[in-house]
């Protein structure tokens, strides 16, 4: 591949999570790190897509439900479980998935628009599906995860 | 007995004559003569009568044409070119209700051997994505979409997943049904065609014979908002 290709086709890695029967991406530039289940404090009058908050050495994180984010049904943590903590653009939060998977490449031009047949708002963090070992990956845009609305709201905890 | 006239008797029968016709004679003048002014006055009355009567026959007339128009409208004309001619159509299964599509406007059909990757924010009826061979098909629950939002979620879809699906003819949707049953031939005549398809404009007409309804997926298929 000549370096103009190279430049304008770039190679991206994505770290990997499952919830329920479909694996998600997200770019591994915004990931910090990866915990295991620890203790969520529940925060009265949260959103329901807010489980908690937790404490990551001496720092307030607030953990999203991703399941309920996702309109997925709910499901009780287990060893599996993790919590990845994850940069958006001005917050940290943490997001609970079922499980970890891998670290992945793939290049830009290997991702796919998602189609939306909702509305715009509803499914605006999906950055696009790909294939991966003939199982759909859908790439998560973590800076619209949350609305504007929301991160604001994140602040009050 | 014999009466015999004397001259007064005979001037007075005259005189009454004479006044009788005379008042025939006068009033015949009004009515005949066309050149005389008054004359045009009794009859433009009568002109104008017919002029007014005439709106009160025209919109009359013209309701009759309108009524007329949809019955006299060949159903055919406003259908798609496949409902032209004698066409293919599937036979497919959703719950209980039997349905068909034209033939032309499928690719091909599968059956479900894995789950439509399931994508966050989407619609109930959208159930997924699946890759199948060289292309990416957006799966639709059809049974939601045909009986609508309410009775079609019911469904557990699992429970009771779908079985097949029939792809479109771009390739970029599938409609999830329970059973693929047959294909037949259905000729245009044995169809009753939906003219007017404002509301469920995919339900376009409905074999007679076996009362089926006829799909056109043109209209059921959404249309992809981005990456189009």
């Amino acid at each position: 591949m000549s370096d103009d290709k190279k430049q304008s086709d770039p190679i991206m890695q994505w770290v990997t999570f499952c919830l329920g029967d479909e694996k998600y991406g997200i770019n591994v530039m915004q990931v910090q790190e990866v915990l295991r289940i620890t203790e969520i404090a529940p925060v009265p009058g949260a959103p329901s897509y807010v489980l908690g908050i937790i404490n990551l050495r001496g720092n307030v994180v607030t953990v999203i439900d991703t399941r309920n984010r996702f309109g997925l049904s709910s499901k009780e943590p287990d060893d599996a479980s993790r919590v990845v903590i994850i940069e958006t653009e001005r917050h940290i939060i943490g997001i609970l998935v079922d499980s970890v998977a891998e670290v992945v490449e793939m290049r830009v031009s290997e991702i796919e628009t998602a189609p939306n047949v909702g509305n715009e708002e509803s499914s605006k963090y999906i950055q696009g599906v790909t294939s991966r070992d003939n199982k759909l990956l859908i790439l998560v845009d973590l800076n619209k995860f949350l609305s504007e609305d929301e991160k604001a709201e994140l602040d009050m905890f | 007995m014999r009466h015999s006239k004397s001259p007064q008797q005979i001037v007075q029968q005259k005189l009454a004559l004479d006044a009788y016709l005379s008042t025939l004679l006068d009033e015949v003048p009004e009515a005949v003569p066309a050149d005389e002014a008054p004359q045009k006055k009794s009859v433009e009355p009568v002109v104008q009568r017919v002029v007014v009567t005439q709106p009160l026959v025209q919109p009359l007339q013209n309701e009759l044409v309108a009524f007329e128009k949809p019955a006299k409208l060949n159903p055919l004309s406003v259908m798609p070119d496949w409902a032209q001619h004698e066409f293919q159509a599937l036979f497919f299964k959703v719950d209980h209700l039997i349905l068909a599509t034209p033939l032309i406007d499928l690719s091909r059909t599968i059956k479900i051997d894995r789950k439509p990757g399931k994508i966050p924010g989407q619609p109930s009826w959208f159930l997924g994505l699946l890759d199948e061979h060289d292309s990416r098909i957006g799966v639709l629950d059809t049974g939601q979409l045909i009986f609508g939002k309410l009775r079609g979620s019911q469904r557990d879809l699992e429970a009771k997943p779908f079985k097949c699906i029939l792809i479109t003819q771009d390739k970029r949707w599938g409609l999830a049904c329970d059973e693929i049953l047959s294909i037949g031939k259905l000729k245009p005549d044995k169809v009753r065609w939906r003219t007017c398809r404002q509301k469920k404009p995919w339900l376009i007409g409905t074999v007679i014979e076996e009362l089926t309804a006829i799909i056109d997926l043109q209209e059921l298929v959404p249309h992809r908002k981005r990456n189009s």
